[in-house]
């Protein structure tokens, strides 16, 4: 592999962020293929980072400065990916009404925009409409729904029916504190994912 | 005995008469709903923030129905501080930090006062005032030493990303900026201490330390950043505790087992609430029985919610069975009682904690 490849992947292990932006540009200057730098070494990072957290070999700070170094480098990267290059898919995220609770979803995003996804973060404490809403608008690949208490996740059920309602074959992921792989069988979510970095896994299998 | 000997017995790892059994928290629904099991008297379904002094206390004597209906062992105060409201769904507090309220839980911070070192120059640190501590001098006035009182204190994991509006903002700075990160420790640890202060001034027996610090997977952050960044405030927290006589466990929901050999470094006297989707309390109580008190274990994400009464019974049956034997258990949801807890189950619990909590308890294979 090139050794600027490897240079973005490790600049943004390290959560260097102006270091990414400076490389990834050299890179495009050197004449790499933008689709090239984004997937050998800006999703290969995040699935360095990932894969360790998974292990728990590395904690939700160093997904996080991961995150926001790929997010500089994507800044300087995204007007050069030619349209339909964009990611592998769209995904729509939010958390269910009556829950307030962001940091879950906010990881899902950064771990799907790492695995090269366009993200739609609708944010947090949304009505049924609004999530139905969303799906008509932005025609996503996937939506995801979090919830963090078991009160409000059994709002997912009343989601899923409502946008399966308009299209019966959406593609629905739910994950968050309280929610099981049972629980997302029972309420016919399409997939479920113990933590940030497997629901990206778990989308890109869907999608496969 | 009474309840707040028996809570005192159960922090000292020591078998009083029965299990003593005591909730961190009840949502304004979950009061309601279980006062009217007791009383027509009730306020209007709607959150504290809304209610009229009035019927915040009825909320409040509601409660206290509720805890001397089902002779519960120890009762929790919150501290109520001041806020002035932004809109419908936000209120503005001391120290200048934005907050979301819900019915589903606690207020929580969506915008700080701080967003990077530049900003801690111009902050002016919030002091507590008496008159925000008024639900434990309530609950005092009402119970006495008849109970055990439990006073929530907010962590300083959890003060120190409210003043920034962000959890992953402080996570982020964590490997950004350490100083800045001791400094936010700092000012949010002032602020608990004073809190502290007030609390044993008031009449509390034992402090609950809030925040949590991990997620059903793991810890929020590594062993190593927690003993950086908490710990030696945490440290600081449990010494000002015992010098005011006070007793402090920490709460906090997920996998705490990465970390609660620094929990119990930092002096703290027990572990709430042993999450049983990521911790199995048989174990916490095997490596950790010996030197934290263990509250807590009964599932309110689903057994409380959608299961029978009979699985409450049974569940209780066999969480005392194995926490219980040589003292050191206090009974309670795996979180608190919020709305979608079916308050009979609840009840149940009680009354299985009742039913199979006298001592001696044997250990069951």
């Amino acid at each position: 592999m090139e050794r600027i490849l490897l240079l973005i992947r490790d600049r943004i292990v390290a959560g260097d962020e102006e270091g990414t932006k400076k490389s990834v540009g050299e890179a495009l200057v050197s004449g790499l293929e933008p689709r090239k730098i984004m997937e050998h070494a800006m999703m290969a990072a995040m699935e360095d980072v990932g894969e360790r957290f998974s292990r728990n070999e590395a904690f939700i700070p160093e997904l996080i400065i991961a995150a926001a170094a790929m997010q500089e480098g994507m800044e300087v990267l995204k007007p050069r990916l030619a349209a339909g290059e964009r990611g592998n898919g769209l995904i729509v995220l939010g958390t269910v009404y009556g829950d307030i609770h962001s940091i879950g979803k906010n990881l899902v995003r950064m771990c799907m925009e790492g695995a090269g996804f366009e993200v739609v973060d609708l944010g947090e404490d949304l009505k049924t409409q609004a999530f139905v809403e969303a799906y008509e608008k932005h025609e996503p690949d996937i939506l995801g729904l979090s919830a963090l208490l078991s009160s409000t996740m059994q709002h997912m059920k009343e989601v899923i029916n409502a946008v399966r309602a308009i299209d019966p074959s959406a593609l629905i992921m739910v994950g968050g504190a309280p929610v099981t792989a049972d629980y997302a069988q029972e309420i016919s979510a399409s997939g479920y994912a113990p933590n940030a970095f497997e629901a990206a896994l778990k989308a890109k299998e869907l999608l496969a | 005995m009474t309840g707040r000997e028996r809570m005192f017995e159960a922090f000292a790892r020591r078998e009083p008469d029965r299990v003593p059994v005591w909730e961190m928290a009840f949502n304004e629904e979950s009061i309601i709903k279980l006062g009217a099991f007791f009383t027509d008297d009730l306020p209007p379904m709607k959150f504290a923030q809304q209610m009229t002094t009035e019927e915040k206390i009825k909320l409040l004597s509601t409660l206290f129905t509720v805890v001397r209906q089902l002779e519960l062992d120890g009762i929790t105060s919150i501290a109520i501080l001041e806020t002035e409201t932004v809109d419908d769904d936000h209120v503005r507090d001391g120290w200048g930090r934005i907050m979301r309220v819900s019915e589903e839980g606690e207020a929580t911070a969506v915008a700080g006062p701080v967003s990077g070192p530049s900003d801690l120059k111009g902050l002016k640190p919030y002091h507590p005032q008496q008159s925000e501590l008024l639900m434990l001098m309530a609950a005092k006035g009402n119970f006495g030493d008849e109970i055990a009182q439990v006073m929530v204190q907010p962590g300083p994991f959890r003060e120190s990303w409210m003043l920034l509006g962000s959890m992953e903002k402080l996570l982020y700075f964590y490997m950004k900026d350490p100083a800045f990160v001791h400094d936010l420790a700092r000012l949010a640890t002032d602020f608990i201490l004073e809190i502290t202060d007030m609390s044993a001034d008031l009449g509390a027996d034992i402090v609950a330390l809030d925040g949590d610090l991990a997620f059903s997977q793991t810890t929020l952050m590594s062993p190593a950043q927690y003993e950086e960044f908490i710990l030696p405030y945490h440290k600081e927290i449990t010494q000002r505790a015992h010098e005011r006589d006070l007793l402090i466990f920490k709460h906090s929901d997920g996998n705490m087992a990465p970390i609660l050999d620094g929990i119990v470094e930092a002096g703290f006297d027990g572990f709430h609430p042993v999450q049983p989707q990521c911790m199995d309390i048989g174990e916490v109580k095997e490596r950790y029985g010996d030197r934290l008190c263990i509250l807590g274990n009964i599932d309110c994400t689903y057994l409380l919610p959608f299961g029978s009464e009979e699985e409450v019974d049974r569940t209780v049956r066999e969480t005392i069975s194995k926490a219980a034997p040589g003292g050191g258990y206090v009974v309670s949801s795996s979180n608190s009682i919020h709305p979608g807890c079916k308050p009979e189950n609840y009840i149940a619990m009680v009354k299985a904690a009742r039913r199979y909590g006298e001592y001696p308890i044997e250990a069951r294979a």
